[in-house]
């Protein structure tokens, strides 16, 4: 028998506020324990909740990009459970109005496009971070209150590979409008997920089992694949699958049981008492929505039609936001972009694999590349002194005109002087007007080697091959 | 509406995260005995389900939302002053685990 | 002459004149709070309060700055910088807040003098100010210690009752501050829902929370608003309605128009209570007023304390959720976080608070809570739809604020039928709605005050108060206090 694999995904992102969600503690993912903490986030007595504008703004973009409608009042709710991360003994969430609702992305699979469903998007708040040690915890309240997104689908994934895409997407969605640093790894996006199987042209769902603790989207697929395979295997033998959570083990690549699911908690939700319904000014939303910053989607069609780059180098500067922002700030100074996507493909991402840091990290002003790019391009330097100059330039970060000047990469522009070299060479072999004349290329590539070797590589290339034309058609 | 015997109302204790004597929960048994006479007279009034659950005294809605300016946080030292096992700068508990 | 026995107003004035000033005052009343046998406080401040009022006693008295140099007492449920809190629950035993709240912020730049903490029913969650973790807080006027002072804000009752100070400030969810000033003959005034900040007032629930305050004059709860009632950043539902100003009086009740509930008025079964009213509202009349005796659905009555219950216990076991001995408050340790938690709520709460919790959390449970808590909801909808229809109609609702005299200790759980629970809980109209509510005396029977309550609509406090001081003239009862009355009376 064939089954069919249903997949939900909830995802929580963490955004990159300057404040938290309901308090004005800051927030610089510091890593000095408690020390981002007002006496909110502690659940002081007599605190009481503000909702942070930025926050509510974030929430409008990504409601807009995962095109949902947006409800323009805001409510919050309690969801009341005890838990050791849980200062206040509940969370503040918004269970009954979410944000925004109905709303799908569109993912490739084989080259079609496949739409995906999703429920809800709401804001709610993180909880404290709990450091574990071999017999105690200690709790850090400085994620506490920190604003989150929490992005719900519908059961309307199929494979491994959709869920890897769908999260890709979001990923993408909130690093580009700069909600999110989006990272996985580092807890700023976090992915529960529910498989469940069912045959073929069954209409009800299965049991379902919750996937926590994912920490990539690579184990996202894996965990899926995994999953599936099991419960199969179990409803082959003839055995039920349980409702329970369970955890990706990355190391035997396979899910391991947390816990059985005993009766659902009951949070006992009712609406936040302390937060007034918000209402959103239709201008309030446009403004959002219009200084969102530019999606990837927008920003591919850009870099092919603005900046003409071809789809491959276009995609490949727009797998991280920063470089394309990087990219789009270099642009500024240059006409020639193709060459400096090349440049910055090839040349600044291979600098930035060697040492293993980020474009974030790349201390080289953008437009010092373009200035760069520009010397290459116009042959005033050859490619090993665009080499030696960019070396020194990670370094120093100062103009490639200064560094030109420094070590001295100054191509021979000048025409007489390159005429003199090229008549020299010709006299020392006498025989290659005439190999010319008679179809042998070669000989003007001759030339160009010998006129080089004399001045050591530093003859601009453009001028002397003009040059060494002329006088070979002599 | 839920059954109430003496398990549940424990069981519901015991889920915020507390216990009675035995004789309390007998006291609250009493109780709920009382309450579901008061429960009735919500149930009494005419057209009570046909208005909306009401959290806020009149119309209360606003357009204000803060600015994401943060604040001077408390020191270390004061968001961990009234907490009672404290350890490398941080509140202790015993192994939280699951 | 004792100046402490006078209104605020009147201290004031002194206070410009020069016959007193913040030491004196502050020195006669933290004697008064040390001699005291009601069980009114948590916490004496002795040396800060005399620092502060040496410091204000060498500045120039400003004028018309009424609570300059002026003692206060602030229930315990008030955070204070510095200053335990507990809340009179042992659950928050030694915790020591890192920061004021709003009103004590206000009161403090405005020259007041904090000069205790006073005593509550735990986590303001009772009636009768007898369960505090410090017990029983009695009744001033009943020197036999057989009478409550009502509650949740008995302490600071207490205070202002036996004149130690004019001015506490108490907290109001049900009637905690204007069914106590009935019982202790004093005013108590609630202001409309978010024109005083409620940050920093410990949360009991917050959608029916009121900062309220105990005075001793009309006047004095007037000039208390006007200093009080600012918007405030801190709490996302204080209102940002421009505040009138609260001083600019007429006391007159020329055409107004009054409403006195049939459904409340009918079940007071104390002859006195029921004639001083009545002589009230004959003088008013007297003065110009219409006064109207009208009907209103008696079930939507007898639903005011049901709802009341279901929707604060809901929202308490919510708003306590925090106490579990891990952030702040005592920790008793365990195997388990969860069982630091169970441990520290077993013997940080009492039994009382603990059945109300679960009474709370049965409203909230999934398969309830569409028939307990929103129906409960739905029923505050109906009663506030109802008041909102008389306020259309009329200025203001007068009716007695409870059913009789300060109860005794020992049987003030007797006498319940639908009747009592109607008079003894409709001041929790005014919690319902956010309307403004004034308690002031309007009697006394064998040596014990009672009151009667006055509600506007929401925002409309200068009516209120205008209308509460023609009650007051009326009544001669300005200032009632017991050293003053005993005195009089030669006991």
């Amino acid at each position: 028998m064939n089954f069919e694999t249903i997949v939900g995904i909830e995802i929580h992102v963490e955004m990159k506020t300057k404040s938290k969600m309901f308090s004005l503690a800051p927030i610089s993912f510091g890593l000095t324990p408690n020390t981002e903490v007002v006496p909110m986030d502690m659940a002081f007595p007599g605190t009481m909740p503000r909702v942070n504008k930025e926050a509510v703004r974030n929430a409008i973009r990504v409601s807009n990009a995962l095109h949902m409608s947006i409800d323009q009042e805001i409510w919050f709710d309690r969801k009341n459970y005890f838990y050791s991360d849980l200062p206040k003994g509940y969370q503040i969430t918004q269970q009954a109005r979410p944000i925004g609702s109905e709303g799908y992305l569109v993912i490739n699979i084989d080259g079609k496009e496949k739409k995906i469903g999703i429920e809800r998007l709401h804001m709610e708040e993180d909880t404290c971070m709990q450091h574990h040690f071999s017999d105690y915890t200690l709790l850090d309240y400085n994620r506490a209150g920190i604003p989150l997104i929490e992005i719900v689908s519908k059961p309307e994934i199929r494979s491994g590979e959709e869920a890897r895409k769908y999260v890709e997407k979001i990923r993408e969605i909130v690093t580009f409008s700069n909600v999110s640093d989006g990272k996985m790894e580092e807890g700023s996006l976090r992915c529960d997920v529910n498989v469940s199987i069912r045959p073929y042209g069954s209409d009800k769902f299965g049991t379902k089992v919750e996937i926590k603790n994912l920490n990539s989207i690579a184990n996202v697929e894996k965990a899926i694949d995994f999953e599936a395979k099991r419960q199969s295997e179990l409803l082959l033998l003839g055995k039920e699958v349980e409702q329970e959570t369970r955890r990706f083990d990355e190391a035997k690549k396979e899910t391991v049981l947390m816990r059985k699911k005993t009766d659902a908690v009951d949070y006992k939700y009712f609406t936040e008492p302390n937060i007034p319904p918000i209402r959103l000014s239709d201008e309030f939303v446009k403004d959002a929505i219009d200084t969102c910053p530019e999606l990837y989607d927008q920003k591919l069609e850009r870099f092919l039609n603005v900046y003409g780059l071809n789809e491959v180098d276009a995609k490949i500067i727009l797998t991280s936001v920063d470089m394309a922002d990087y990219y789009d700030e270099a642009a500024k100074f240059t006409k020639l972009y193709q060459p400096l996507a090349n440049f910055i493909i090839s040349d600044v991402n291979g600098y930035l694999n060697k040492n293993t840091i980020s474009i974030k990290e790349f201390n080289v002003e953008p437009k010092f590349i373009s200035e760069l790019v520009e010397l290459l391009q116009s042959k005033k330097i050859n490619s090993s002194q665009g080499k030696q100059i960019f070396e020194k330039l990670v370094k120093e970060n100062k103009s490639p005109l200064i560094i030109q000047k420094e070590v001295g990469a100054v191509l021979i522009n000048d025409e007489s002087e390159i005429h003199k070299l090229v008549l020299e060479v010709l006299e020392a072999n006498p025989t290659l007007r005439d190999d010319f004349k008679a179809g042998k290329t070669r000989a003007q590539g001759f030339v160009m080697g010998q006129i080089m070797k004399k001045r050591g590589g530093k003859v601009n290339p453009g001028i002397a091959n003009k040059i060494i034309l002329e006088e070979l058609k002599k | 509406m839920k059954e109430v015997n003496k398990e549940v109302l424990k069981d519901a204790a015991n889920r915020l995260l507390f216990d009675m004597k035995d004789e309390e929960y007998d006291t609250l048994l009493n109780e709920f005995g009382a309450i579901q006479h008061q429960l009735n007279l919500i149930g009494n009034i005419k057209g009570v389900d046909e208005v909306s659950p009401m959290t806020f005294p009149f119309d209360v809605t606003i357009t204000y939302l803060r600015e994401d300016e943060p604040e001077t946080p408390l020191s270390q030292k004061d968001v961990l002053k009234n907490a009672h096992d404290v350890k490398d700068g941080q509140i202790k508990l015993p192994k939280v685990v699951g | 002459m004792n100046y402490l026995d006078l209104t605020i107003k009147e201290i004031h004035e002194a206070l410009l004149e020069g016959k007193t000033n913040p030491v004196e005052l502050t020195k006669e009343a933290l004697k008064r709070a040390k001699e005291n046998e009601d069980n009114a406080f948590e916490m004496i401040i002795e040396e800060d309060a005399l620092k502060k009022a040496e410091e204000l006693s060498k500045l120039p008295v400003p004028k018309d700055n009424y609570l300059f140099g002026i003692p206060y007492i602030a229930k315990d449920n008030f955070s204070t910088k510095g200053y335990e809190t507990t809340a009179s629950s042992n659950i928050l035993n030694g915790y020591v807040p890192l920061f004021d709240a709003t009103v004590i912020k206000l009161l403090n730049e405005a020259g007041a003098i904090l000069i205790a903490k006073s005593t509550l029913d735990e986590l303001a969650m009772g009636g009768t100010g007898t369960s505090g973790h410090k017990g029983i807080t009695y009744n001033p006027w009943d020197k036999s210690h057989t009478r409550l002072v009502g509650g949740s804000s008995c302490g600071s009752a207490a205070a202002v009752s036996d004149a130690i100070v004019p001015f506490a400030l108490g907290s109001d969810t049900g009637d905690s501050v204007r069914k106590p000033a009935s019982y202790a003959g004093l005013v108590g005034f609630k202001p409309t829902w978010g024109l005083v900040s409620r940050f920093g007032l410990f949360p009991f629930a917050p959608s029916l929370d009121h900062v309220a305050y105990f005075t001793r004059s009309v006047f004095d709860s007037a000039l208390a608003t006007e200093l009080l009632s600012k918007h405030d950043d801190n709490d996302s539902t204080s209102s940002y309605k421009e505040r009138p100003n609260y001083l600019d009086l007429n006391s007159s009740v020329e055409g107004k128009k009054i409403a006195v509930i049939n459904g409340i008025y009918k079940t007071i079964q104390d002859k006195k209570v029921i004639e001083d009213f009545d002589k009230n509202i004959e003088f008013l009349k007297k003065n110009g007023a219409k006064v109207d005796f009208i009907d209103v659905d008696t079930d939507l009555l007898k639903a005011i304390y049901p709802s009341y219950i279901v929707i604060s216990c809901a929202e308490a076991t919510s708003n306590d959720a925090n106490l579990d001995g891990i952030k702040f408050g005592p920790n008793y340790g365990g195997k388990t976080y969860s069982e630091v938690m169970f441990n520290a709520r077993t013997k940080g709460f009492s039994a009382l608070i603990k059945r109300r919790f679960v009474i709370g959390s049965y409203a909230l449970m999934r398969e309830n809570q569409e028939e307990v808590f929103l129906r409960a909801q739905r029923a505050r909808h109906l009663i506030v739809n109802t008041f909102n229809k008389i306020f259309e109609t009329y200025d203001a609702v007068y009716c007695p604020a409870a059913p009789n005299i300060a109860p005794l200790i020992n049987k003030s759980s007797e006498n319940i039928n639908e009747d009592f629970m109607i008079a003894d809980n409709w001041l929790a109209i005014g919690n319902f709605g956010g309307y403004p509510s004034i308690t002031l005396p309007i009697g006394l029977e064998n040596d014990m005050p009672f009151g009667a309550n006055l509600m506007c609509k929401p925002f409309d406090e200068v009516n209120l108060f205008n209308i509460a001081l023609k009650i007051e003239e009326g009544t001669g009862l300005k200032n009632l206090n017991y050293p003053a009355y005993a005195k009089k009376e030669g006991k």
